[in-house]
Formats: C-alpha cells, structure tokens, sequence
C-alpha cells in the first residue's frame, strides 16, 4: 500500500533523500550522525522495510566495517598511540576517523534502502522528464523492455525446446551454441518490432515539437507545507556548518567535542529535518489504528486524514 | 515551475559544487565531491544527446540494446561477478560508436539497478559501463579491435578496470589512510572478483562476438541507424 510519506510528491522525497545525503557527506559530528541513523532505522520501520534492512545488513555491515578496520591500519598521524601493530602505531584518531567513516557509509547504505522504497525510478524520472526529455524517454522505455523481453526470452526457449535447441542438454559446446541462438532471435524480434515502434512514434508526429510532459503528480497544501517546512529545517544547519559550527575534527589532533548555542540550534534544526518523514509515517498508522478501533459503517464519511495515492482528495 | 527548471537545477549544481569544495578543503572530505565530479564526467554525453537530432528509430534502438544488457544481468544474479553487460555494451559499442556505447552502458546500469537496488554505486557503474562503451566505440576502427583475440583481450582488461574503478569510492571515503598500502589491499581483496568478472567477459564476448555483432551490423545498414 501507498501512503504516507511515499504518497507524496516527488520532490518532497527528493529534497529529503538529496538532505540526508548531503548532511552525512558533510557534518562529520558523531552526534549528528546517529541522530541521521536512528532516525533513517525508525523510517524504515515505520514504512514496514525491516527485513529488507535485516537482509542487507550483513553486506552493509561488512563493507562499513572494513573501513573501520582499514584506516588505523594505514593511517599513523595522530596524538594518542593506543599501542603498535607490527611495529606500526595506532593511534585514538585513526581508530575514530574510521569509525566515524563507517557511521557515514551505513546511513548512505540505509538511506537507499529507504530511498529505492520511497522515490521509485517512475518518480525520479518525473522529476528529470522536463530537464532531459530525450534522457527520460530512453529510459523509461528501457525499463518497460526489461519485463518483455524477460517474458519474450522464456516464449523462445520454451518453442525452440522443440527444435531441440536448449541450454540445459548437450555438451558444454552445443549448450553455448544454443544460449547464443536463442539470444539471438530475441534481439531479432525485439529489434525488428521495437523500430516499428519507433516509425510508429514518428508518423505520430514524434520530435517535431518539444516534447510534453503529463504527470500524475500534484502538489496539494500538504506537499508545499512539508517541502517548505523541509527546506528551512534543512538550510538551517547547512549555513550553520558554513560558519563552521558542528566540526569535529579529528586530525591531526584530536579536539574536544563543543556543543554550544550554535550546535543547538544546529541540532533541534537538524533533528526537525530528518524527524518529519517519520513523523508522518507515524501519523498514518496511528490514524489507521485509531480508524479500525472506530469502525465506521460504510456510509458514514470517514474523517479526512489518511492520505494514499488513490484518496480522491489529492 | 518548467520554465523554472533549468535555472533552478543550474543554481543547485552551483551550491553543491560550493559545499563540495568547501568539504574537501576544510575537512579534506572528499565524498561529495567525487559524486560531482562523476555526474559532470557523465553529464557531456547526456547532453549532447539532448541537443542532437534523433531518430525516434535510433532512441528506440537505444532503449531496446540497453535494456537487452540489463536483462542479461537478471538470471546471473546468484554469481556475484558474472555480469553479460560488459561484453554487450562493448559489442554494441562496436558496432554504434563510442557515444551510443557510453549511453547504452550508463542507461543499461542505471536500469538493472532497479532490480538490483539502487545506491551509492549507482554512479559509479554508469560511469564504468558508460567508459566501457566509449573506449570500445574509440578503438573499433584499430586492427586489433577487429580480430577476435584483440577483443576478447579488450573484454578481459574492461573486468579489471571496472572492478577497480568500483573500488574508488570505497578508497575516496578515508583520504587520512591513502598510501599505495590501502589501494594494494583495496585491489588485492577485490581481486578474484574482477578475475571472474573478466573472464565471464572473455567467455560472453567468444560466446556472442560473431553472431552479435553481424545482426546489430545488418540493422545498421537496412535502417541507417547511427550512421556518422
């Protein structure tokens, strides 16, 4: 089901992904970036992606991990030696700076997985469709070619069986052969009809105008409230960064964590910025609860609240 | 808001490239910035298609090649390296030229990611497949490209390069550690990935160099696609 966060425009999902991204690529503050990972873990489970999180976490966890391991293993500089390696020191700040590092690429990983659930490809190239018509269009019907030709391919090798070309018979050579033949009449096919498509396209009067652009998308209060509301929260810490609030830095000497008036007002800025999407997760499922306890007979109208990509109030 | 658009996006990019730099000099943070320097190495080419006259026939023929490469990633999903995209990017690269190749590649990556996830490494394997694609449209003219040892030699070096540039935005994430150290262990743990990666390579391009390369030339000629 569609709904909440994900029922909404486009670019709201965008400017907040784009946000995510930029905040974990620039502020390096520990603080900051747990609050982006707890925060992107409570999307996630608000939008019912647990087990993909869980599936994918032994790869993302690995991956981090090794930049932890990696850089007090080649980077020396630093203050405070833990103790030596193979005649090698390790400093405290190597060991932090690459555990910062790993914080910074799970919450790029997690973000996407959220990302891929959120914003679709059909809505990130609605968003593109105005600025690279031809770009769009192009992939667009790349994408719809990828269920065709997968259906088309299994047509082939089910009717060419019969002829006794197959791939899962023969010695290593015919097999080949056979996978090589079977592509083959697929890219045939598809080619011959696909250019048909294209003539088809042009006797319609294809690349004589600029393309027009149709979207299902529509902005309603809500959209331009949270996109508003997410732009302010979000150039908040971004000028205060500028400033250079919020910096830690690790090398070549560690400083000592500040959190003054400025990261304050960085942080509740912050936290405003990432909290909203859950935050209207989380309202739908209340609404949706509170609804079932209520259970409205179905003439009654029910209160408008819920908000999907059907809801004719949109 | 359409008319808004390009001046919108235009002062964006300026922004982020502000940001990026600021990052990598202050901080010596260099994250951001790759991701832009690698959506201006890939923005030239989608922009030129954009500004050139194009045959609805060729875009479909564009379309039809990239997602053909992206299907064919699908059933090797299991085999973590086993990737039929580069051996048909090249090949079309061959036949279309270079820009048609770095177009078929990027589309046929960013496409295939939609089954495989989207992420960080998005990209990067635009870029990659995209690069695979141009230096065979490059090189489809030189004697060697044109014998069957030269491209199967090609398809080979492409599983390495590819794996190594993939590695970049692993290495770029802890620029206070980079010695040939970290890039010797980057290379070397990735290694027997990028084997496999090119030997599959080498075994998709003998397997479809012939018979690939002739139908995608004989639709050439019938339609005039691409003809430069």
């Amino acid at each position: 089901m569609s709904s909440g966060f994900r029922a909404m425009h486009p670019a709201v999902g965008l400017l907040y992904y784009a946000g995510l991204l930029l905040f974990a690529a620039l502020i390096t503050h520990p603080l900051f970036l747990i609050t982006e990972l707890a925060g992107l873990i409570l999307l996630l489970l608000l939008q019912g992606q647990g087990r993909q999180l869980l599936r994918g976490l032994p790869f993302y966890l690995l991956m981090a991990g090794s930049v932890a391991v990696l850089n007090p293993l080649f980077s020396h500089r630093g203050a405070h030696i833990l103790f030596y390696l193979w005649d090698q020191p390790i400093t405290l700040e190597a060991v932090l700076y690459g555990l910062i590092m790993m914080l910074v690429l799970l919450t790029i990983f997690l973000l996407f997985i959220s990302y891929n659930y959120t914003v679709t490809t059909d809505k990130f190239m609605y968003a593109f469709a105005a600025a690279a018509p031809k770009t769009a269009l192009l992939t667009l019907m790349a994408i719809r070619f990828v269920p065709l030709f997968q259906r088309r391919l299994r047509e082939i090798t089910l009717i060419q069986r019969f002829r006794g070309i197959d791939v899962g018979e023969g010695s290593l050579r015919k097999r080949m052969r056979d996978g090589m033949t079977l592509l083959k009449v697929l890219l045939t096919w598809s080619l011959e009809e696909a250019l048909q498509t294209g003539d088809s396209m042009k006797a319609r009067g294809y690349g004589i105008r600029r393309r027009s652009t149709y979207s299902i998308y529509k902005m309603d209060w809500l959209d331009k409230a949270v996109l508003l509301l997410l732009g302010l929260s979000g150039l908040i810490p971004l000028i205060l960064w500028l400033q250079g609030y919020g910096a830690f830095e690790i090398y070549p000497r560690m400083k000592p964590l500040v959190f003054g008036s400025g990261e304050a007002v960085m942080y509740i800025s912050f936290c405003l910025f990432v909290l909203i999407p859950p935050g209207l997760e989380g309202k739908e499922i209340w609404l949706w609860r509170s609804s079932r306890r209520k259970a409205y007979p179905s003439v009654t109208p029910e209160p408008n609240g819920t908000r999907s990509m059907s809801s004719p109030l949109r | 808001m359409a008319r808004l658009r390009f001046p919108l996006i235009v002062a964006v990019a300026l922004f982020l490239t502000g940001l990026a730099l600021t990052a990598a000099l202050k901080d010596r943070h260099y994250m951001l910035l790759s991701l832009l320097l690698l959506g201006a190495a890939l923005l030239p080419v989608f922009l030129r298609l954009e500004r050139r006259k194009l045959e609805s026939r060729e875009l479909v023929l564009l379309a039809v090649l990239s997602a053909i490469a992206a299907v064919s990633r699908i059933p090797f999903a299991a085999l973590p390296s086993v990737k039929p995209v580069s051996a048909l990017v090249i090949l079309s690269a061959y036949v279309f030229g270079a820009e048609a190749g770095f177009i078929i590649g990027a589309v046929a990556a960013l496409v295939s990611n939609i089954y495989f996830g989207q992420g960080p490494w998005t990209p990067w394997q635009m870029f990659a497949w995209g690069m695979a694609g141009l230096s065979a449209g490059w090189l489809r003219n030189s004697w060697w490209m044109k014998k069957r040892g030269g491209m199967l030699l090609f398809g080979f070096l492409w599983g390495f390069l590819f794996g190594w540039i993939m590695n970049i935005w692993y290495i770029i994430s802890l620029p206070e550690a980079f010695s040939w150290g970290l890039v010797m262990t980057a290379y070397a743990s990735s290694f027997y990935f990028d084997l496999a990666h090119a030997l599959s390579n080498v075994f998709f391009l003998a397997i479809l160099a012939g018979g690939w390369t002739g139908v995608l030339q004989r639709f050439r000629r019938k339609y005039g696609l691409l003809q430069d």
